[in-house]
């Protein structure tokens, strides 16, 4: 790559670490660290929730999903215009009115220890594991591509991010999100104006070309339990991963504790809700450009220059009659039709399925965007990885400190003592996270391994969370409750393994609805859930 | 909830809902233009 493209990169990991610093006035307490005294504005706080789910697996998956899949991804998302809607009105107000530093917190108020400990347990080990996948996705494309050690392109993303999220604590994590969104839809938006002017037809004879490859398809009205990306998948499955991810998650659950009020917290949720589908229209719709660039520049066969020197290395001939084959066809599906052949032979070659999709768009940005704009989308890319990392940083040193060093080990702590708890919290889960990143190589699809872990405990926590706003759910309906749908998930899971992950949160979600329900029919009212707290 | 947070809550709901449906319809006629 051009030295003037790495200078970019490096002076917004500079700009960024150095602004998140600054940014970090208010931390001198633990309610500074974890909550920014809850001052922050709505908007800040849409932007940092929308920066906290768009990460690296977004800009570099599912852009490269555009390019080899189409557009029929986004349905994924259709739920989440309604789920933010829901939780507006229902576990918002709950939780910013009870005054807790973690959505856990509120369920041993609602129920009891128990609940909270082994709800808090699952989520550091759900977002411990994806914190690490969420860092590898990009490590280890950065490698292929530049021909790294995968431990050096997980320094590269997870120090800057680590170093701001400790001294910074949730204040520096918001305000450096704000400021990476600003560059991730910039660099977005660039890259699209350049597709256009780089593809040698019409913008409308170019999207003709992406139509007929099927790329254009985005509804599928079939109802499949097996097939994730469709319309009634994306609208009650994605609304459940989404109801569970947004009203649940601490990672998301903290950024809206630190608003105002709890308008500004409603408010900054269905600020995420506006622009999640469309900027997931442009995130594919880039990926979809590429691939129609592809069909008048060279393509490389496989994208995955290390699969490429592989193949080359032990099958040479195979490999150079396919390219050649493939440099010299015009036909749309026969040119599909090799590159099919070449991954099969890539597969033999490396004795595993090759999936090239998240190398389809850090190859074409290194090959054919201009000098500056390639450092950008680079940037752009690393600081997708960052904001998702120091947000899930910042909600597990929360997690760690509120609902187990200060539940279980030392409830009188002073604040000066829990702050530096949170700080080393933050550290060791980052060094955990880069750990698990750097032997995490081998993953498959990245995107679809970060889904499908959460799914696993989302749908039964979720479950919970609507239990709680049941009068008459009781403690031990909620904790068996829980346990049922783990259970009853990992029985789908298992006993049916092509039933799509998302309607695995639908599962575990009404299981223990039901279950919880059925355990404290007949019993008092303890612990009634406390009125939602007014807006303003 | 007082009346004024209400109202502002629906407004925005209403643009939310808004922005939504048009981004469902153009992706629609985006299909079904291009679908040759």
């Amino acid at each position: 790559m051009h030295p003037l493209n790495w200078v970019i990169v490096v002076g917004w990991l500079a700009y960024v670490v150095t602004h998140g610093i600054r940014r970090s006035r208010g931390t001198k307490d633990i309610q500074g660290y974890l909550l920014a005294n809850r001052s922050l504005p709505w908007w800040a706080v849409g932007l940092s929730v929308m920066a906290t789910q768009l990460s690296a697996v977004t800009m570099i998956g599912t852009t490269g999903q555009g390019a080899t899949d189409g557009m029929r991804f986004i349905q994924f998302y259709f739920g989440l215009p309604v789920a933010m809607v829901i939780l507006g009105v229902t576990l918002v107000p709950f939780l910013h009115g009870s005054g807790v530093y973690t959505a856990y917190e509120y369920l041993e108020r609602r129920f009891d220890a128990k609940t909270r400990s082994l709800t808090a347990f699952l989520f550091l080990i759900s977002r411990g594991m994806s914190c690490g996948t969420i860092v590898a996705a990009p490590a280890v494309v950065f490698s292929a591509i530049f021909g790294w050690p995968v431990s050096w392109s997980v320094a590269l993303i997870g120090v800057p991010a680590i170093l701001y999220t400790i001294v910074g604590g949730v204040q520096a994590v918001t305000w450096v999100d704000v400021k990476q969104m600003f560059l991730i839809v910039g660099a977005l938006l660039a890259v699209v104006i350049t597709l256009l002017i780089q593809i040698p037809v019409s913008p409308a004879a170019a999207l003709h070309v992406a139509g007929q490859a099927g790329l254009l398809r985005v509804f599928d009205f079939s109802f499949s339990l097996t097939n994730t990306y469709t319309f009634w998948s994306g609208v009650i499955g994605g609304m459940f991963l989404m109801l569970s991810y947004f009203g649940t998650d601490q990672s998301q659950v903290q950024r809206y504790l630190a608003a105002k009020s709890v308008d500004e917290a409603r408010t900054s949720l269905l600020l995420a809700a506006y622009w999640k589908i469309p900027l997931q229209a442009l995130v594919l719709l880039v990926g979809v450009l590429v691939f129609v660039f592809y069909q008048f520049h060279k393509q490389p066969l496989l994208f995955n220059p290390a699969d490429e020197r592989a193949v080359r290395a032990v099958a040479s001939a195979d490999f150079s009659r396919l390219q050649a084959q493939y440099d010299s066809s015009h036909i749309l599906f026969e040119r599909q039709a090799i590159r099919g052949t070449a991954l099969e032979l890539a597969g033999r070659v490396l004795h595993h399925p090759v999936n090239d999709t998240n190398y389809v768009i850090p190859r074409f940005v290194i090959d054919y965007l201009p000098v500056g704009l390639a450092g950008l989308f680079i940037a752009a890319v690393i600081a997708a990885a960052m904001n998702a990392i120091s947000g899930e940083l910042n909600s597990l040193s929360t997690t760690t400190t509120i609902d187990f060093y200060r539940r279980w080990i030392r409830s009188e702590a002073p604040d000066a003592h829990l702050l530096t708890v949170s700080r080393a919290a933050t550290g060791v889960w980052g060094l955990f996270a880069c750990v698990v990143a750097t032997y995490a190589v081998n993953l498959g699809s990245l995107i679809e391994v970060v889904n499908r872990f959460g799914s696993f405990f989302y749908g039964s926590i979720l479950g919970v969370f609507l239990l709680a706003m049941v009068p008459r759910a009781r403690p031990t309906g909620a904790f068996v409750g829980l346990l049922a749908g783990m259970t009853a998930v990992g029985a789908v899971n298992f006993g049916a393994p092509k039933v799509s992950f998302l309607w695995h949160n639908v599962v575990g979600a009404v299981t223990v609805v039901v279950v919880g329900l059925l355990l404290s029919l007949g019993g008092r009212r303890t612990n009634a859930p406390p009125r939602p707290a007014r807006a303003g | 909830m007082s009346a004024e947070s209400s109202a502002r809550f629906r407004r925005t709901l209403v643009r939310v809902m808004a922005v939504q449906v048009i981004t469902l319809l153009l992706l629609w006629l985006l299909q079904s233009h291009f679908r040759t």
